[in-house]
């Protein structure tokens, strides 16, 4: 249904983690309302995420979530795209 | 070895041992195409395969800040590199190494990254190092390849998809993608890590290792400041024990504090015994960052000192992302809530905590490593500040721009 599924659908068994693009985060909190467990808002109301590894049984929720996002911040990345450089 | 290049009064260098980077300034302002050569010897021929397996032999690590391996970054270009950008930019207040072997010793920066072999373009903050390394461009015979931009950058726009992105013509800021410069086939490293490169290819990774560490080979640039008698830029083999740098600057003998990595580094007790290496550094509960070294003195207020730089590192957030934009100010409060005496600590580590690992750079991480491990090193400052203040001005050791 959304035009997330298809690029986010990982491997079957592929480890995901969910993600926040900060620069795009404006803390409107739908994530942390879908996802109460993994999610709790910090004093400003930008997500603190608690728990970023998705298991299987939980890619379904998690990626209502992410549909969800106003923002189009929140991700469920399944490859290692989360290193940093700083030179 | 080590090698110092002072401040004050005039801008000199210095090594403890035989110096590599800094070779050759000990006389002269600026070596130029002919006293290059004559200092450094030919430049050494290349090709992409002896390239790589001599930094892979020779693990040499970026020296801007991460100590990334600089053979991954190659191995991630495509054979043909598209660009070689050398960050020059150096927005951390207490660091004057890049700007130093740009202005003294452009040539070894040139060297390591056209060899390379690709268009280089070396990014710099000041018309004074864009001049000097102009001139060293239109020196040399294979000039043609370099050109040099000016950017204004603060601390993150240092960062170094920060700089590529600026130097595209977009805004000074990282984006939110974390797709390392490489997958564009941009080589973005650090100017010390071409003057390094510079020496690897003359000496041969065997030669480049005998000095250093087994695992950290080499030497590496350090810029003291603070309360030492001699400021300036080191040069020392790696994993020198701080007591011998210290003693060297011209530190007292009984410091109040350091700072390691400068304003993304980490505050530590003067211990004589850390070793100047990454993995020195991280068993001390540190980080080596992009080498400064800053010396404390008892005649400052430390926990000020602390708070001056945490309001600066504050305002130096590109405002992008939330955690960043609202909990460096709330951190930098924190702080100066405990210079006031009304507080203990717990609130600027919880927001320290809560800032790591919450933005597009890792600006929020160094400020949050910075100021919780400040507050942990002087919980008897914040007694005495409970209890009425220290009674010491702030002298700005630090040197908080």
């Amino acid at each position: 249904m959304t035009p997330h599924t298809d690029r986010n659908r990982p491997g079957a068994e592929a480890p995901a983690r969910l993600a926040v693009d900060w620069t795009r985060c404006d803390g409107h909190g739908l994530c942390a309302a879908l996802l109460p467990d993994r999610i709790v808002r910090d004093e400003w109301g930008y997500p603190d995420l608690r728990d970023p590894d998705v298991g299987p049984d939980a890619r379904r929720a998690v990626r209502t979530a992410v549909a969800a996002c106003p923002a189009l911040a929140l991700r469920l990345e399944t490859s290692v795209t989360t290193a940093r450089s700083s030179t | 070895m080590i090698t110092v290049l002072q401040r004050t009064p005039s801008p000199c260098s210095w090594a403890v041992g035989p110096p590599r980077l800094l070779a050759g300034l000990d006389t002269a302002t600026r070596l130029d195409w002919r006293a290059h050569l004559a200092v450094h010897g030919p430049v050494p021929g290349t090709d992409p395969d002896h390239l790589l397996a001599a930094v892979a032999a020779g693990r040499l690590t970026g020296r801007g800040g991460a100590g990334f391996p600089l053979a991954a970054k190659l191995r991630a270009l495509p054979e043909t590199p598209r660009a070689v950008v050398v960050n020059g930019v150096e927005g951390e207040p207490g660091s004057d190494k890049d700007r130093t072997l740009l202005r003294r010793s452009p040539h070894l920066v040139l060297d390591g990254a056209l060899a390379v072999g690709a268009p280089v373009t070396v990014a710099v903050r000041d018309e004074q190092t864009a001049d000097t390394v102009r001139q060293a461009i239109a020196e040399r015979p294979d000039g043609r390849r370099a050109r040099v931009a000016v950017l204004v950058a603060g601390l993150v726009g240092g960062e170094a998809r920060a700089l590529v992105r600026a130097l595209r013509g977009g805004p000074p800021r990282p984006p939110s993608r974390r797709t390392p410069p490489a997958a564009t086939g941009s080589l973005v490293s650090n100017a010390e890590t071409f003057a390094q490169l510079a020496v690897l290819l003359r000496l041969g990774p065997h030669r480049y290792a005998e000095t250093g560490t087994a695992t950290e080979p080499g030497t590496t640039l350090l810029t003291i400041g603070g309360a030492v008698a001699r400021p300036g830029v080191m040069e020392i083999p790696i994993g020198t024990p701080l007591g011998i740098v210290l003693a060297t600057a011209g530190a007292p003998e009984h410091p109040q504090a350091i700072v390691l990595g400068g304003f993304h580094g980490a505050w530590l007790p003067p211990a004589p015994t850390i070793r100047l290496s990454r993995e020195g550094a991280a068993a001390a509960g540190g980080t080596l960052g992009a080498g400064v070294l800053l010396v404390l003195d008892e005649n400052t207020c430390a926990l000020g000192e602390l708070a001056s730089a945490a309001a600066w590192l504050a305002g130096e957030s590109a405002q992008q992302c939330g955690p960043c934009r609202f909990g460096l100010p709330a951190l930098a409060d924190d702080v100066a809530a405990l210079v006031a005496g009304r507080s203990g600590g717990a609130d600027a580590l919880e927001h320290a905590r809560s800032v790591t690992g919450r933005g597009a750079c890792a600006h929020p991480d160094g400020t949050a490593r910075f100021v919780a491990s400040g507050v942990r090193l002087l919980r008897d400052e914040i007694s005495r500040h409970r209890a009425g203040g220290c009674g010491r001005p702030v002298l700005n050791q630090a040197g908080t721009p």
